[in-house]
């Protein structure tokens, strides 16, 4: 696909940020004054990748690893130091007017809802701020109040909302203009399950029967791989790993957890080094099929002595993202 | 395409701004009165004072009881004319910048200008220092006698947008260096144009050019309300052009769009960390 025809389009970007390092000793405030002490931050270094419309696609990294910074690149809140930035085939800081009608963006940490007044007011407020034709604007209040469960909302106080429903509040308020490309950064940022589960489900509906792309930042790994079907990590900067969720698995040795349960007194040999957790007769293994082959581990399994039971899963992908996470240090 | 900004739509934006204000006031109508009637009290002392000292001498510096009250109606109209224009912050502009809440404006689909024009509109919670400056002024013109004329009108609504683009200038103008230092310079805007204020009541008339020249340049209290109610009266103080406020006017905005930009850039390449995730404080 031609650049032009992506809906995100990065071509070596390149962010740094400067902190100021400050001490809180005499002689420290006093070096402060004269001449103080700087450190340059890289979140972003030359980097480049495509997302193509209709995507939904996970951006994650450790803390600080410019994931914010991304997000807020392409919706033309920050400049690049270089490299170019294309959305919607739009430049974000010389065409922002153009592509805010098109893009919708949501920072889990804040709200575009008015404070002091119900919900329905703010949405009328981003009718006219947006200029969105009244039949549009019906057409996704209904909508989202369905898919959202807005009903009870409405009337209410944004400042009186919980934060699962001032999420789904936001979230309405964001679809209101029909975007064609969705930034959420930390969107189940601080949700219970009901919420996180109603929220996925949803953005799994838009990207699906709407075609909205989605770029989605979390730390929660399991939603995300719920959500998306391919993942961009970052670390220091760089993009260390683009594809999807099995390909990461396989990166990290295609770690599989494998449950053995067994008569009393009989500890399973599977010559990895023992099991990484156990209770009443239940063993947990940790085995990189990478290493031992599936066969091979059917074969041990079947000369233990005393198994019951067997049950093989992949392992949880935060577990295979923490270890990556660990690595990147 | 982004939607053209017509006058039509800006109307609307004024007019979104207005059916919100509306709302509040009719939903914590009892808290809104409160806060206007305390506005009101609050104005109506900073001008009594003066207005009761000139009755009690006949007048302060030259200037009669009327047309100290006249300056009093003239600055009166100008506070209620901020708080209908900016009680959103928008004129108190380093909060906004200081709060790193910039970022909810630069996704929306209008250019900065046109969002913070139309977004701090509040007729109806804040129209009521605008009231009591429009019967100050009704008194006051009956009082002196003056006669009105469409051009008489023009001129005084030309003072009082140039008043306003002076306060906006300033406080903008101030509230560049919270792009720069955003925690000391949140409240910078309010310290230079509140903290002023009860001098910008005080008719200046009678006392030394050197004090009064500066008064109209370097700290332009005198413009708030003196020079212009002199020269809507026809006597412009030093023998100075009623012209001068509007150059005044246009050299400081030009300054200030310098400055401002530049730190508008500054802000969008180093970014703002300040963002308060509790609340939302517009």
């Amino acid at each position: 696909m031609s650049p032009m025809a992506s809906a995100v389009n990065l071509q070596g970007v390149t962010k740094r940020f400067v902190q100021w390092q400050r001490d809180n000793t005499g002689k420290g405030m006093l070096k402060n004054l004269l001449k103080p002490e700087k450190k340059e931050i890289t979140a972003l270094l030359d980097v480049s990748f495509q997302v193509e419309k209709g995507e939904f696609v996970a951006y994650a990294g450790p803390n600080g690893a410019g994931k914010s910074t991304t997000m807020k690149l392409l919706s033309g809140m920050l400049l690049p130091d270089s490299g170019d930035i294309a959305v919607l085939g739009l430049c974000p800081q010389r065409q922002r007017r153009e592509l805010m009608s098109r893009l919708g963006v949501l920072f889990g940490n804040r709200t575009e809802l008015w404070w002091d007044h119900p919900v329905i007011q703010s949405y009328e407020w981003k009718k006219v701020v947006w200029d969105i034709p009244e039949a549009v604007y019906h057409q996704n209040l209904e909508m989202v109040t369905e898919l959202l469960d807005l009903g009870g909302l409405l009337k209410t106080f944004s400042r009186e909302l919980s934060l699962g429903q001032r999420m789904r509040a936001d979230l309405g308020m964001l679809l209101l203009h029909s975007p064609e490309l969705i930034l959420l950064d930390e969107p189940t940022l601080g949700l219970d399950v009901v919420a996180k589960r109603q929220m996925i489900s949803f953005l799994k509906k838009i990207n699906r029967e709407n075609g909205v792309t989605l770029i989605v930042t979390s730390h929660d790994m399991d939603d995300l791989e719920e959500m998306a079907q391919r993942i961009l990590m970052i670390s220091g900067g760089k993009i260390a790993y683009d594809g999807s969720f099995d390909g990461l698995r396989t990166m990290t040795g295609n770690l599989t957890r494998l449950t053995v349960a067994t008569d009393n007194g009989f500890v399973p040999d599977l010559g990895n080094g023992g099991p990484v957790s156990s209770e009443k007769g239940v063993y947990e293994f940790e085995i990189d099929l990478a290493k031992t082959p599936i066969q091979e581990l059917m074969r041990q399994l079947s000369r233990a002595q005393g198994v019951r039971d067997v049950e093989i899963k992949k392992a949880p992908i935060e577990q295979v993202i923490a270890r990556l996470y660990q690595s990147w240090r | 395409m982004a939607a053209k900004t017509t006058l039509r739509r800006i109307m609307r934006l004024f007019g979104i701004s207005a059916k919100m204000d509306l709302a509040w006031l009719m939903r914590d109508t009892m808290y809104a009165l409160a806060g206007i009637t305390a506005d009101m009290i609050g104005n109506l002392s900073v001008v009594s004072g003066v207005l009761l000292i000139s009755v009690r001498f006949g007048g302060i510096g030259g200037m009669s009881a009327d047309e100290v009250l006249f300056m009093m109606a003239y600055s009166t109209l100008i506070t209620g004319l901020f708080i209908v224009f900016g009680a959103s912050n928008n004129i108190h502009i380093s909060r906004i910048i200081g709060r790193g809440q910039l970022e909810h404006f630069f996704i929306q689909p209008l250019s900065l200008k046109t969002q913070l024009i139309t977004y701090g509109f509040c007729p109806f919670t804040g129209g009521g220092n605008l009231l009591v400056g429009l019967i100050l002024l009704i008194i006051a013109i009956q009082r002196l006698g003056l006669t009105l004329s469409v051009g008489w009108i023009l001129a005084l609504s030309g003072h009082l947008l140039t008043t306003m683009v002076i306060i906006v200038a300033r406080s903008y103008l101030a509230s560049t260096l919270a792009f720069y230092a955003p925690v000391a310079a949140e409240e910078i805007s309010s310290t230079v144009i509140e903290g002023t204020w009860l001098l910008s009541t005080f008719p200046l008339s009678g006392m030394p050019a050197a004090l009064q020249v500066p008064l109209l340049t370097i700290l332009p209290e005198g413009l708030m309300a003196w020079f212009p109610a002199l020269s809507l009266l026809g006597k412009p103080p030093l023998g100075w052009s009623a012209a001068y406020p509007m150059l005044f006017a246009l050299i400081l905005t030009l300054i200030t769009s310098y400055f401002f930009r530049k730190g508008l850039n500054y802000y969008v390449r180093k970014g703002s960390n300040r963002y308060v995730p509790y609340g939302f404080r517009r």
